[in-house]
């Protein structure tokens, strides 16, 4: 039994746990080929021109995966929402329901809903929906499996958690190994890099960010390196409560990150037309003029050119160079200063001893 | 937006508060409102900072504001628009929430009891039903209205009656004063000289609530489709969204227009996705199985985010239902002429389209319900 899952949206935060619970179901996961120019103007051509980039991604991948893996089935999750009252955004919610509409083709739609603000539709409810339509049904088997899916999720949030770059410890956590490596590189600068996993980690989004910032000798922290405690910590500075779904990643880890003294300067990438971040930006936004922060805000969607992203990223970089070269230079010229009056007094204290 | 003012300054004055209306939306607002919003936000929260703003110039010193859960970006409204006009200066302005996450009697009551310092429960019980009697009056007149607009032999003879009885219903604090509104209203608006000959076309405006009822939002769309000789059939108006989210649903006994909608829905969207997502795909559903409607047109702010998925939707409702759709989007660069040019073909291509063979001629269908 083969399933398609698409390489974009929710996989980019829980393919491990989906790997590890199909797989010891003995279902068979074909995951869609990486993000491509063709594989996105297809999948802009289904939906309308307003439709934000990582859903014209995602309809992109459905249909590489009906297309070219011969797939007849497709794994597409609703998270409705994931606590009491906190929502997801609405083309998250309604995705299946998009996917059913716009693709004319003759497929199995696997659409399980997860929705903690009903009483019956919680995260057993959600992994039975998943896998009933093919044929599994024991609750006990379902409930075993999805042990086994979090045991590879909590190895990749484990390692994130540690530093390494959540690429890296997808790779490693579906492995079923854990690394922690030691860090030893100095990074002159370092920058906190917010957006949501399916902007960051697919490359032909974020246009390979982290190499770029890797070449300017920037570190980059991101929100998966952050424990749920500092960012719910961060979105009390901000002076907020949860709203989205997705908002600790985003609001929260801003928080912290804005309150931490080692990081550098704030960079934060939304795509064109992405409903909760222009709300969420624009806070983080205001607060970063309260709290200085430099903020750079770049807005990606499938027409964005390279080269002026590039140049937006060094011109930030080399802004955040020359603020820290001048704050080490003023910290020297008072330095200098106190050291020069110091000895200033010592000598005419020598002039004391000698008249 | 729309008639909610008529309703909530009736209640307010009741009880004995000095009411500041902002003047009505214009493009003033508008661009004070996207001059210190976010780019990518809906254009309602860019009227409706616009409109604190402009309040708060008139001289306000409470907001009101509404907080509800699980819609869409509604629910952030009243925390943004605060951080903004407290970066504004407007420091010494007072916000009142109505937090729809605690409770819906209770904090209607708690807020305005801390607008108006009157605390008595029967006073306010009062307020509210003349609030409430208020907005179903002019929710008739609209009714009204768009029978009389699209046949009247004096271009422009309706509105001026309609203004009037407005004008009236401003002024009514009591039950009778409100039904003596009413009467005189519907017999004023009602007396306008017709052309009944005339052929008219049924359009069923649906969307997001918000650019639907807001006339300037949504650039008069009514008033133009009457000139254009279309009867316009609005489902969404505040007197049902007030039965669905203020009445307890004990109470109510037949099916409501949102559960309606819902019901046709499901065969195209399976689950609730906040807004009024449901509800445009609903009547678009609807209005496919009714006789006398001859299309749809779906109005949504630019970035909305469940009428997006409602627009890409449509197109599906639009091949297996057979019906014309026309999704327009409305943000603050939308240009009039445009947007005019739109609705002139849109309404000469069902005109043409009720000229088929297999189309039944519906043009004599006269249909009012008040």
């Amino acid at each position: 039994m083969k399933i398609g899952i698409p390489r974009a949206l929710g996989y980019y935060n829980y393919y491990p746990f989906w790997f590890g619970f199909f797989g010891s179901l003995g279902i068979e996961i074909v995951l869609s080929d990486k993000t491509t120019k063709k594989l996105v103007s297809e999948g802009s051509a289904l939906v309308v021109s307003e439709t934000c980039l990582p859903v014209k991604i995602y309809m992109g991948h459905v249909l590489n995966l009906l297309n070219q893996k011969g797939v007849d089935i497709i794994y597409s999750p609703s998270i409705q929402s994931i606590d009491h009252k906190i929502y997801n955004c609405s083309k998250l919610r309604g995705l299946p329901d998009l996917v059913r509409n716009v693709v004319k083709k003759d497929f199995l739609l696997i659409e399980p809903t997860l929705d903690k603000s009903e009483k019956n539709q919680g995260l057993y409810q959600y992994l039975y929906e998943s896998v009933a339509p093919l044929g599994i049904t024991d609750k006990k088997t379902i409930k075993k499996a999805s042990k086994v899916g979090w045991a590879y999720q909590n190895n990749f949030t484990g390692m994130t958690r540690d530093g390494m770059h959540p690429a890296e410890a997808m790779e490693t956590a579906i492995k079923g190994k854990v690394v922690i490596k030691s860090r030893k590189n100095n990074y002159p600068i370092n920058i906190a890099v917010l957006s949501h996993g399916y902007n960051l980690y697919d490359n032909h989004v974020s246009m390979n960010i982290f190499k770029k910032l890797e070449n300017l000798g920037v570190k980059a922290h991101v929100s998966e390196n952050l424990s749920v405690e500092q960012m719910n910590e961060g979105l009390n500075v901000l002076n907020t409560s949860l709203y989205w779904a997705n908002e600790l990643e985003i609001s929260g880890a801003a928080g912290s990150f804005m309150t931490n003294k080692n990081i550098d300067g704030v960079l934060t990438l939304t795509a064109f037309g992405c409903g909760p971040d222009s709300l969420m930006v624009e806070r983080i936004t205001r607060y970063a003029k309260r709290l200085q922060k430099p903020l750079l805000n770049l807005t990606v969607d499938e027409h964005t050119g390279e080269a002026g992203f590039i140049t937006r990223i060094e011109a930030f970089t080399d802004m955040l160079y020359r603020r820290k070269r001048s704050n080490i230079v003023q910290n020297l010229n008072k330095q200098i200063k106190i050291d020069s009056e110091r000895q200033e007094v010592v000598y005419s204290r020598d002039n004391i001893v000698k008249v | 937006m729309g008639n909610l003012a008529i309703g909530v300054s009736g209640a307010l004055k009741v009880l004995g508060a000095d009411v500041v209306e902002p003047p009505y939306t214009n493009k003033r607002t508008l661009s004070l409102g996207a001059k210190y919003s976010p780019e990518a936000i809906c254009l309602p929260y860019k009227l409706v900072l616009g409109n604190y703003i402009e309040a708060i110039e008139a001289g306000a010193e409470a907001i009101l504001m509404i907080d509800s859960p699980g819609t869409c970006r509604l629910g952030q409204y009243s925390n943004i628009a605060r951080t903004a006009l407290t970066d504004l200066g407007y420091n010494n302005v007072e916000f009142v929430n109505f937090d729809l996450y605690k409770g819906k009697l209770l904090e209607i009551y708690s807020g305005f009891k801390h607008v108006t310092g009157n605390g008595n429960p029967l006073d306010l019980i009062y307020a509210v039903r003349i609030g409430i009697l208020r907005i179903k009056i002019a929710d008739k007149f609209d009714k009204l209205l768009h029978y009389y607009r699209p046949r009247e032999v004096e271009i422009g003879s309706a509105d001026k009656r309609y203004k009037k009885a407005i004008s009236l219903l401003e002024n009514a604090l009591t039950v009778k004063e409100c039904n003596e509104a009413l009467e005189f209203g519907v017999q004023s608006i009602s007396s306008v000289e017709i052309d009944s000959e005339k052929q008219v076309l049924h359009v069923d405006i649906t969307g997001e609530i918000y650019v639907v009822l807001d006339k300037f939002s949504n650039m008069y769309i009514e008033k133009e489709l009457g000139r254009l000789g279309v009867q316009v059939h609005r489902q969404i108006n505040l007197s049902d969204w007030i039965d669905r989210s203020l009445y307890p649903s004990i109470l109510r006994f037949s099916e409501s227009h949102d559960e309606k909608t819902k019901r046709f829905a499901r065969e195209f969207i399976k689950r609730d996705i906040g807004g009024d997502a449901v509800e445009s795909i609903g009547d678009a559903a609807i209005a496919a199985s009714s006789e006398i409607t001859d299309g749809i047109i779906h109005l949504l702010p630019f970035t909305c985010m469940p009428e997006i998925i409602a627009q890409n939707i449509l197109p599906n409702v639009r091949n297996t239902k057979d019906i014309p759709v026309l999704s327009l989007v409305m943000d603050e660069y939308t240009g009039r002429a445009g947007f005019v040019t739109r609705l002139e073909a849109f309404v000469d291509l069902i005109n043409r389209r009720n000229r088929l063979p297999q189309r039944r001629c519906n043009a004599s269908c006269d249909i009012l319900t008040v």
